[in-house]
């Protein structure tokens, strides 16, 4: 309880200490709505703003350096939502739960109340997150420490497998096809534990593997664009906003949701390795899962944007927990934050809090001021990106074209990256002709390594035998989890879940006619 | 008016003509390209150095990062591809030299001059709770079981995994590999209790040991190693046949083309041995858990090629090389002096 108080004493301290000089503020401003344009930007991402903010931050002092770089991994996690509603292209792989339902929204001439709920989301979801790191992280560092390669592989299979359930428009195998589709695609190169080449044709530019911005850039990108150009979308409604900040009720409504997504996000964030994309798509998930409407869930449900975004913001705070406790990195930008924090000095590992006894206060207060310019900087930018819907799409996605060939190409400065990007985005196109979801196959792709290495690595570990699955209680969680989400989609056992709620009203009916009524005000 | 203007360009040539004929080095910024990312052990390192070297050349010095392509191969390209004048180094590590048999860098180590800074050593760690208190009752019990006991280490290749197979060969023990993508990674899984022993560096698990979180059992380099009270003791200690393998030490540096000027190579060795030998170099290797080498010209070319023929014979010999190391000339190990 003490040391709970001298923290937050702490924390309280550094936080006046940042505000006191106004350059600080400055920077925050700067960082975030630098982050911002790199989430927004198709191709560029977090881990690539946060690698070149690095360098530049090099001659700061540490706190401003940990302000400036958390505000760009805050900005640009937030930032991917704009592209996902706005033009259906996920401007990062952890905002592409968002588009479900955000560009059905935009579709609908709610663009601006998407984007402002989804702002509310971000910074609800990046407060939680905070929370945590300043409260929780001894807790959840434990928790953290009973994933294993089998408990990797489940989760990576889930995190597939669920995105393979949620997208799909006829039957859910179509989504499990188009995943493992994604996880045969994330097969081809050198593989991570014996470093063979797999499928690689003797094309030394596939030893790397299938890298995840040209297939995710192509996969969305192209598909979207070829649409458009083809009129096959229904065009975009612009429609001025006067208010961009929801309402109380509004807000008091999706709160549950925003709350749960968030802690979800955490949890995930927590797990080495694991990104803000899974935390995202497990987020949507139980959100469709637990709401009664869950046929509007990819129509154009407030619930769903709600969800990603809470989850994805809220995942960063969750993703610096093991990298200050442990100094393993949660998360691809947290390990670029882990080389900028080496770069300072700072070890960040269990001697941290007395190496550096000020040093989580001082992430924690950085957290709290991003949390709040990324508020700031995302509603007065709202107003003014929702202008680009008044740009006839048939233009705008000439330009997102080309934006789309120079981020796939700015990633590794290969050109190679053009040649798989294309073809990658020709078969998406075919997929989403045939009626095949899009985002498992690039969920497919994000998380096939970390199934793929992680299923040998554990059978390495067991001497080839499965029993480790039933025996490890997460890994039996998460197994069973994979499992009644498989059996949950094949249609007889869905209509008798159907009936089984029936039987069960969980709300009155005088509930049910409030919750039945469309908002009138929006 | 005219004779004056005449005059002024008449002048001006002559200084610029003086200045040639002095020909400083060095009278502009020098760019540092290092091949793997920001915040990473070479990246740290080259800026801590270059930031020292500044003083003592008396020009900036930018450090940059070119990652990408195997073994930091678009980078040393991008480096070679440069003017041969000694105004761009390359910031490398022990790692980049299997780029050759990746089908990376054809031209192979032959081409470059370095200068190492130095590196962490390797040291081998069980988590706290293990049953193992020495490196001895480890091997014993490795011995009795042949591949029973999981050792951690980042991926096949690695420095850390040769580190081990070092390690197998010198002692007679059979670990069961198991490979991560990463020190972290590895050490996470020594901690969840995934894999039983560990080998990474001091400096990457500096912070568990003292947390005492992991117990370490020896450290693979000649001589003990000490951090904060807590002295490791050479493995050779215990089994000096392992001067035979051991040991394979990170050489984190830089490199310039072997044909820039001499004089030029000799100005970057003066400045190079000064600031290893600063206080501020020291001090920093002393509490990041790095051993110093400073090694330059005919020594560090030799460490590198032995490097390069271990690293690159070893990948050949796992199945996970592209090509051929002896297309490429490079000796076998046996064949080099150590």
């Amino acid at each position: 309880m003490v040391s709970a108080l001298t923290n937050l004493a702490l924390f309280f301290n550094e936080l006046l200490l940042m505000l006191r000089a106004p350059f600080n503020i400055a920077l925050l401003f700067g960082s975030v709505a630098l982050g911002i344009f790199f989430g927004a930007a198709p191709g560029l991402t977090a881990t690539l703003g946060v690698a070149l903010l690095t360098t530049l931050t090099y001659r700061m002092s540490t706190e401003v350096a940990i302000l400036a770089l958390l505000g760009m991994y805050v900005g640009a996690i937030y930032g991917g939502s704009y592209s996902s509603i706005l033009i259906n292209i996920p401007g990062t792989a952890a905002a592409a739960a968002t588009a479900m339902d955000g560009y059905p929204l935009a579709c609908q001439g709610k663009a601006g109340k998407a984007l402002g709920i989804t702002t509310t989301s971000s910074f609800i979801g990046t407060l939680v997150g905070m929370i945590f790191v300043a409260a929780f992280t001894p807790l959840i560092c434990r928790i953290a420490l009973n994933f294993t390669s089998f408990e990797f592989f489940l989760l990576a299979f889930f995190g597939i497998m669920i995105s393979g359930t949620l997208g799909s428009e006829d039957l859910a195998y179509k989504g499990w096809i188009s995943g493992f589709l994604g996880l045969f695609l994330a097969c081809m190169g050198r593989d991570q534990l014996q470093f063979y080449p797999r499928f690689t044709f003797g094309i030394p530019e596939l030893d790397g593997g299938i890298d995840v911005v040209p297939a995710l850039i192509g996969a969305f990108g192209i598909p979207q664009i070829i649409e458009v150009l083809r009129k096959e979308v229904v065009p975009l409604v612009f429609q001025e906003v006067r208010r961009v900040t929801p309402e109380l009720k509004e807000l008091l409504r999706h709160l549950p949701t925003a709350i749960r997504s968030a802690l979800i996000g955490v949890g995930i964030g927590a797990i080495p390795g694991v990104g803000e994309d899974i935390a995202a798509w497990t987020a949507y998930g139980v959100a469709k899962n637990a709401s009664k409407h869950p046929e509007r869930y990819g129509k154009g449900e407030i619930d769903g944007v709600v969800a990603s975004e809470s989850a994805n913001n809220a995942c960063i705070g969750g993703a610096i927990i093991p990298l200050l406790s442990l100094g393993i990195p949660g998360s691809p930008p947290a390990a670029m934050l882990l080389g900028a924090l080496l770069l300072h000095g700072v070890q960040p590992g269990p001697m941290l809090t007395i190496d550096h006894p000020t040093f989580i206060p001082k992430v924690t207060a950085a957290l709290f001021l991003n949390a709040f310019g990324m508020f700031v900087v995302g509603m007065l930018l709202v107003k003014q990106v929702i202008k680009l819907l008044k740009i006839p799409q048939v233009i705008l996605m000439a330009i997102v074209g080309v934006l789309c060939v120079i981020g796939s190409y700015a990633i590794g400065l290969r050109i190679f990256n053009l040649y798989l990007m294309l073809p990658v985005g020709l078969l998406a196109y075919c997929l989403t002709k045939m009626k095949y979801p899009i985002a498992p196959l690039v969920i497919g792709v994000i998380l096939g390594p970390m199934a793929d290495a992680n299923l040998r690595r554990a059978l390495m570990v067991s001497g080839g035998s499965f029993l480790p699955i039933f025996t490890r209680p997460v890994a039996l969680v998460l197994f069973l989890a994979t499992v009644f989400m498989a059996v949950s989609q094949v249609s007889w056992v869905k209509s008798q879940l159907k009936r089984l709620r029936k039987k069960v009203p969980l709300l009155s009916e005088e509930e049910r006619y409030i919750l039945a009524q469309p908002n009138r005000k929006g | 008016m005219r004779r004056i203007f005449v005059l002024f360009v008449i002048g001006c040539f002559l200084v610029s003509a003086a200045a040639f004929a002095a020909e400083r080095y060095p009278d502009r910024i020098i760019t540092d390209v290092v091949v793997w990312a920001a915040g990473g052990g070479t990246d740290v390192c080259n800026r801590v150095v270059m930031a020292e070297m500044e003083k003592y050349l008396g020009v900036k010095i930018n450090v940059v990062n070119m990652t990408g392509g195997v073994s930091g191969s678009i980078g040393m390209n991008h480096v070679y591809s440069q003017p041969h004048d000694g105004y761009t180094l390359c910031g490398l590590s022990e790692s980049c030299v299997t780029a050759g048999v990746q089908g990376g860098f054809d031209k192979g180590m032959k081409v470059w001059d370095f200068f190492i800074i130095g590196g962490s050593p390797d040291v081998v760690s069980v988590p706290a709770g293990s049953p193992y208190k020495s490196l001895e009752e480890l091997i014993e019990a490795a011995k009795k079981n042949p591949g029973a006991i999981k050792a951690g280490a980042s991926a096949a290749g690695s420095i850390h995994h040769l580190n081990l197979l070092a390690l197998e060969k010198g002692t007679g023990a059979d670990f069961n590999f198991i490979p991560y993508p990463g020190s972290a990674p590895a050490q996470n899984a020594a901690l969840t209790g995934e894999v039983e022993v560990v080998v990474t560096s001091v400096a990457e698990q500096s912070q568990l040991i003292r947390a005492g979180q992991f117990r370490p059992l020896a450290v693979l380099i000649p001589d003990a190693f000490t951090i904060d009270s807590i002295t490791i003791p050479s493995a050779f200690d215990f089994y000096p046949q392992l001067k035979e393998y051991l040991p394979i030490s990170q050489a984190i540096g830089f490199a310039v083309p072997a044909d820039v000027p001499e004089e030029r190579k000799a100005v970057l060795r003066e400045a190079f041995k000064k600031a290893i030998e600063s206080e501020t170099i020291q001090k920093w290797a002393k509490e990041n858990f790095y051993i110093l080498s400073g090694k330059t010209g005919e020594e560090a070319k030799k460490e590198f090629l032995w490097l390069e023929s271990l690293f690159s014979w070893t990948l050949w010999e796992l199945g996970a090389a592209e090509i051929n190391p002896e297309t490429l000339g490079i000796p076998k190990p046996e064949e080099l002096p150590r």
